[in-house]
């Protein structure tokens, strides 16, 4: 191994994904951008000088997608000017009914893109071998890298780059419910030489686990979870040396943002925030909140979510961490100047929902807006 | 405000009128149309509405037709405290004058416009429009129920009494919340709008998305069926591997074991063909002895059968012979009774001439009777030819006789007997018409004659006298009388051919002896002819007898009976006593001449008859029977025959293929020759028996078996390979098409979609139960409140409505404080739904529950009605009245009317009656 190799390492596209807190344009425009940052992989590799670039696994949402994503997968590929390595994994396993066997995918594949069905080693220039464990079913016995690896012996001129996909053991804290990958017997196999890279999939965020062993994380973001979505990995492997370094492709972003609500400057701390946010059409914010306020203050927020999620691709309550109450006082009523029946209905709701009567709050919200309006 | 006095002066048709009313209790203003009541309540509204100098149309319409007068309007009234006295005229003479007098005395006075701004600004600022309104009810109006919500006397009365102040500043938010509530729902609650739409999208999409997940999860069954059958492919795949395997290491080792099979095979080969020469040879000996047996056994039959049929063949011959026997002896009897039978011919025929004759003579006697009897009756009709006369006539003559007698007497006794004497010469001659008795033409001198004159006699004396004798009084009838009795008496005597009567009744006597004669030979004659004309029969015996007598003639030379052989057997036991009969025929008795004599003989031949044929039945019988059993034997004998033949036949071909057989080899060689096979087949087998231990050793059999039963586990093995291959290929086909489809991006779509529906859902149902929760509370709230605001006024209206209708009567008010329902006796209407009755009678009690609610504060004004009450019965008149009284204690009432009647139950109602 006397030259150093540099390819680019990619993983969980899942191209046909769907997200239904962005709505229909916000699906759109995102699933696009799944597509676009494949591309810029492409403009990537051709600036790196990458020799191939590898994706290992979930290319596809499901073995199931619609012809359209196929093609435009296909022609996503084609905008990458070197070999292309796929390795299904858990959303497009070769089981049965694969994408990967279906006579769509085989019609419009471009030439210089190889699926990984074997676990034999597959030389890709010379020098280095890929050594794929594709899953074959959804739910695999055992640990899916393995096969990848087992029968392996080290080999001093050829340089190997395992392709797997799953969560590792170190890392799913034993709550995934299918085998996971032995980050030891992976790190054992890196230490004897038999391994020079193992690059994975399954995992969104970029996460290096050692220096040789790497989850590139998804090309666009898919969740607010993920910590650093959006990369691809260039990987230089030269002679006992490797380098790995993230380079961002995609272009969308999603947030989680807690808040506390209490009073008018907490409600213009949170328009700040928005205000201060990038990229906004490209990008979905998921607002956790708890607090209470007084009912022209909460029509306010309602109106400042209401106008940006106009503005951003989605806004959203997190109704699990949403908590933000209205607070009637006094004051409110007294300043809508209400008398006779509709004070004593006001009022009812008032005791209402200070008696824990939920739905008592938008009742009286309304009331409040329906009254100030027509006064 | 109570209104004290109107004055009209020129004011439409009034010329000069002043109205006082009371200041409290009841005025009722009577007057005929036309008499200008309604001027009164117009000329109050104009007095403070226009000014003097106006120009309007309603003062020139007020201004008497034709006059150029100024209409002129007069009012006092209490205001606020104050008392006024307010004149205006207008057109002519223009003037407005007010005078206030204050409670504390004081008065001002105002004049012209200052007048009458003074006077509107106390009207205005005193009276409530909305109230006055209500409570002045013009003519034509009086079923209008007021709407009063805005008047403000009322609404002060109401709020000071409830306690509830009006909440007019709320409606904004009311109508606010009410199209809130509509954006939503429907008056009835009902889902509408896009909230409605929402909904059905929803549930579109719920559908949607079930059916894509169910469709994908057929595609995870068929991924999951697929890899049951991947394994199971597998597995099927490494067992038949293997299986195939142990098939090929078989069939190394059947090729081993083959050479000693074949060799096995062979030596069977020649223990077959060993076994089945000695069966050859054993088959030839045994058949050699089934045709030994055969000869043997067909001699035997054959000598049987022979002596048989010589036994029934003698016994067919005797019975033949008692054939012929029998047959012989029945022909004897049938002789035997052919001469019975002509014995008994012979003996009716002699019988039948006896009789003949007999019955010859006796017609022969009684033809000679009849010649005589008929001579008699010729003789008698001869007689009774000849005579005319019978009783009848006879009688006839009689009366004619007496009648000419009796006609005679009364001429007699009727006319003039005239006696003419002829006395001298001279010649009386007698001549006339009408005479009885002897007239002669000329009396010869003395002779007399007596003339019965019935007529006109004249006896004259030529010459010399002449007498004229008419008969008088009936003489003609008598003569008539005795002329027609005595033609008619020649007439009858003409007709019987006699010259008197006593002729007459002799020859009558003579035609009874000869009809009696006639009668007698008649009875005589019919006797003799009974049985047919004597001649006749005596023609038909004398040619029977001669006939008869020729036959008797031929009968004598008949030939004589043979006698009968036959079988002795039978025969001889009825021929031997019968034997005298036979014995009769050759000695016949000479025929006998009288007819007891050849009676008796016919008697004893139809005895000989009758045996002779008892006889023949037992012939035949004994024949029959005798030819029955001699068909019986013929048959046996004949069976007897044919079997001894068939039996000689047998024999016959037995004996030759015996010796045809011994020709080919005799009963020695076929002995040595089975023997020889047997020694053959046993050899053989124990060869056999040597190569099979070899094989047996050498487990060559198991191994074969072994072989086909691997093949058939790899032939099944195979098949089940092949089915799973099928069986994936089809699953997989089905997920190839499933891929196609794209299903697992429909069913994301599917759930985006309703994902997005569903938020929108799920917003606009916050928002619709929003506002149904404020839309609720609110019309809550405000229900309560209307209910507390509507009470004094209500229950006013329900304390006089009571009065008239009774403690069941309720109403309930609208917003407007308007009567919205009424409920009698448990029933519930809303007003619209009353009778115009009911319907003016409420707004009649409204309108003294409101005056009665205001009657305690400043704003009170009088309740005026004009014309009212037109659509009550009399029970209600009576009821409205008494109504109309009360409210006179709390207020000023005022009523104008036409119709005085209506209102005569109004207590203390004062009366003010207006001329034309």
């Amino acid at each position: 191994m006397d030259e150093s190799i540099t390819f680019l390492h990619s993983s969980d596209w899942q191209l046909g994904m769907m997200r239904r807190f962005l709505g229909p344009d916000g699906q759109a425009r995102w699933g696009q951008a799944r597509l676009d940052a494949v591309a810029r992989i492409g403009e990537v590799a051709e600036r790196t000088g990458a020799a191939f670039v590898v994706v290992t696994g979930d290319v596809f949402e499901h073995n199931q997608v619609e012809r359209q994503t196929i093609l435009r997968a296909c022609e996503a590929l084609k905008r990458i000017p070197v070999p292309v390595v796929l390795l299904p994994g858990n959303h497009d396993a070769l089981e049965p009914g694969s994408l990967w066997t279906s006579s769509q995918w085989l019609a419009h594949a471009p030439d210089h893109v190889t699926v990984l069905t074997e676990t034999t080693p597959f030389q890709i220039v010379p020098g280095v071998e890929l050594v794929g464990a594709p899953w074959r079913s959804r739910r695999p016995l055992s640990d899916p890298a393995a096969p990848g690896y087992a029968d392996l012996t080290a080999d001093p001129k050829t340089t190997r780059i395992l392709l797997a996909h799953g969560q590792l053991t170190s890392l799913s804290g034993g709550m995934s419910d299918v085998p996971t990958i032995d980050q030891a017997a992976l790190e054992a196999a890196v230490a004897d030489g038999r391994l020079q890279y193992v690059g994975l999939g399954d995992r969104h965020s970029t996460t290096r686990v050692t220096d040789r062993i790497w989850f590139s994380g998804t090309q666009e973001v898919t969740s607010p979870e993920e910590d650093a979505p959006g990369n691809v990995l260039k990987v230089v492997i030269g002679a006992g040396e490797i380098d790995v370094e993230p380079i961002r492709v995609g272009a969308w972003h999603m947030v989680d943002h807690r808040v506390e609500l209490f009073d008018e400057e907490s409600i213009t701390a949170l328009e700040d925030w928005f205000a201060e946010l990038p990229d906004k059409e490209r990008t979905y914010v998921r607002l956790a909140g708890d607090g209470s306020l007084s009912l022209p203050l909460l029509a306010r927020l309602d109106t400042i979510i209401d106008a940006q999620g106009e503005v951003f691709a989605s806004v959203e309550r997190w109704a699990k961490f949403w908590t933000v109450r209205p607070a009637p006082d006094a004051a409110d009523l007294e300043s809508l100047q209400l008398s006779g029946p509709a004070r004593a209905a006001m009022e009812e709701l008032r005791q209402a929902l200070a008696g824990g009567d939920e739905s008592a709050g938008a009742a009286l919200s309304l009331m409040h807006r329906l009254a100030r309006d027509a006064g | 405000m109570r209104l004290h006095s109107l004055a009209l002066r020129d004011f439409r048709g009034v010329k000069d009128r002043i109205v006082r009313f009371r200041a409290l209790g009841t005025t009722v203003v009577v007057g005929d149309n036309e008499v200008g009541k309604s001027s009164l309540v117009e000329a109050f509204g104009l007095i403070f509405d226009l000014p003097d100098d106006s120009k309007s149309t309603r003062i020139r319409d007020i201004q008497p037709v034709g006059q150029d007068v100024g209409p002129e309007v007069t009012v006092e009234l209490s205001l606020a405290g104050r008392e006024l006295t307010y004149s205006k005229r207008w057109l002519k003479n223009r003037s407005t004058e007010l005078t206030i007098a204050e409670p504390d005395g004081r008065r001002q006075s105002w004049t012209g416009r200052e007048a009458h701004n003074e006077a509107e600004r106390l009207f205005h600022e005193n009276v409530d429009p909305v109230l006055w309104q209500t409570l002045m009810v013009s003519q034509g109006q009086s079923l209008v129920l007021p709407t009063p919500a805005d008047a403000e006397p009322l609404i002060t009365a109401v709020t000071a009494e409830s306690g509830t102040p009006v909440d007019g500043a709320s409606m904004p938010l009311v109508t606010a919340v009410e199209h809130e509530f509509l954006r939503y729902w429907t008056p009835r609650g009902k889902p509408t709008g896009d909230f409605a739409r929402s909904a059905k999208a929803v549930a579109a999409a719920e559908l949607g998305f079930k059916q894509a997940l169910q469709a994908m999860e057929e595609v995870q069954s068929d991924i999951r069926r697929a890899e049951r059958l991947n394994l199971d492919l597998a597995d099927v795949t490494a067992r038949l591997t293997e299986h195939l395997a142990g098939v090929e290491a078989l069939r190394e080792r059947k090729q081993a074991t083959d050479e000693i099979l074949l060799r096995r095979d062979s030596v069977r080969s020649r223990a077959e063909t060993a076994r089945a020469r000695l069966e050859n040879h054993t088959r030839t000996r045994l058949e050699r002895e089934r045709l030994l047996d055969e000869v043997e056994r067909f001699t035997k039959a054959h000598t049987e059968l022979a002596a048989r049929r010589a036994d029934a063949e003698l016994v067919a011959k005797t019975a033949a012979e008692t054939v012929q026997a029998a047959e012989a002896a029945l022909a004897e009897v049938v002789e035997l009774k052919d001469l019975r039978r002509t014995d008994v011919q012979t003996a009716e025929r002699r019988v039948s001439d006896l009789m003949d004759r007999a019955e010859l003579d006796r017609l022969v006697g009684q033809q000679t009777e009849l010649i005589d009897v008929r001579a008699r009756i010729a003789a008698a009709w001869t007689i009774l030819d000849r005579i005319k006369v019978d009783d009848a006539l006879v009688a006839a003559l009689e009366d004619a006789r007496a009648a000419v007698v009796e006609a005679r007497a009364a001429l007699a006794a009727g006319v003039p007997e005239v006696s003419v004497r002829r006395l001298g010469s001279e010649p009386v001659e007698l001549s006339g018409t009408g005479l009885e008795g002897n007239v002669p033409a000329e009396l010869g001198f003395d002779e007399s004659t007596e003339v019965l004159v019935s007529g006109e006699l004249l006896v004259g004396v030529p010459g010399q006298v002449e007498v004229t004798v008419r008969a008088g009084g009936d003489a003609a009838a008598l003569r008539s009388r005795v002329d027609d009795a005595v033609r008619r008496e020649k007439d009858l005597l003409k007709k019987a051919g006699v010259k008197d009567v006593a002729a007459a009744r002799e020859l009558l006597r003579k035609a009874d002896t000869a009809t009696a004669e006639l009668n007698e030979a008649r009875r005589t004659e019919k006797s003799l002819t009974a049985g047919g004309d004597p001649g006749e029969r005596i023609a038909v015996l004398t040619a029977r007898l001669g006939t008869d007598e020729e036959a008797e003639d031929a009968g004598g030379k008949e030939a004589a009976v043979e006698g009968v052989p036959g079988q002795m057997s039978l025969f001889e036991e009825f021929a031997s006593p019968h034997d005298t009969l036979f014995d009769d025929f050759d000695v016949p008795e000479p025929e006998p001449d009288d007819l007891s004599s050849a009676q008796r003989v016919l008697e004893e031949a139809r005895s000989g008859l009758a045996d002779a044929e008892r006889l023949l039945t037992d012939a035949e019988f004994a024949a029959a029977q005798a030819r029955k059993a001699a068909d019986e034997d013929r048959s046996e004998a004949q069976n007897a025959r044919a079997r001894s033949e068939l039996a000689g036949e047998r024999l016959a071909a037995a004996v030759e293929a015996l010796e045809a057989a011994r020709a080919v080899l005799d009963d020695e060689a076929v002995a040595a020759a089975e023997t020889e096979a047997t020694a053959e087949v046993e050899a053989v087998l124990e060869e056999l028996t040597a190569v099979q231990e070899q094989a047996d050793e050498a487990g060559a059999d198991q191994v074969a078996g072994e072989l086909t039963h691997a093949l058939a586990v790899a032939t099944r093995l195979q098949g089940e390979r092949d089915n799973l291959r099928d069986a994936l290929r089809t699953t997989e086909g089905r997920l190839e098409q499933s891929g196609r489809d794209g299903l697992a991006t429909r069913r994301d779509v599917a759930e985006l979609e309703l994902a997005a529906v569903r938020t929108e859902h799920d917003s606009l149902l916050r928002r619709a139960e929003a506002a149904r929760r404020v839309h609720e509370t609110l019309s809550r709230h405000r229900a309560e409140a209307q209910t507390k605001y509507s009470e004094p006024l209500q229950s006013r209206i329900e304390a006089l409505g009571r009065s008239v209708y009774g403690p069941s009567f309720r109403v309930w008010l609208d917003d407007d404080l308007a009567v919205a329902e009424r409920e009698l006796d448990g029933v519930r209407l809303p007003v619209e739904a009353l009778s115009t009755g009911a319907q003016e009678q409420m707004a009649i009690i409204t309108r003294l529950a409101i005056s009665h609610l205001v009657s305690t504060g400043e704003g009170s004004v009088p309740v005026i009605f004009d014309d009212a009450l037109g659509w009550s019965d009399k029970a209600r008149l009576r009821d409205m009245g008494a109504l109309l009284g009360r409210a006179g204690d709390h207020g000023q009432v005022i009523i104008l009317t036409c119709m005085p009647d209506r209102y005569e139950y109004v207590p203390k109602a004062t009366f003010i009656k207006l001329d034309g």
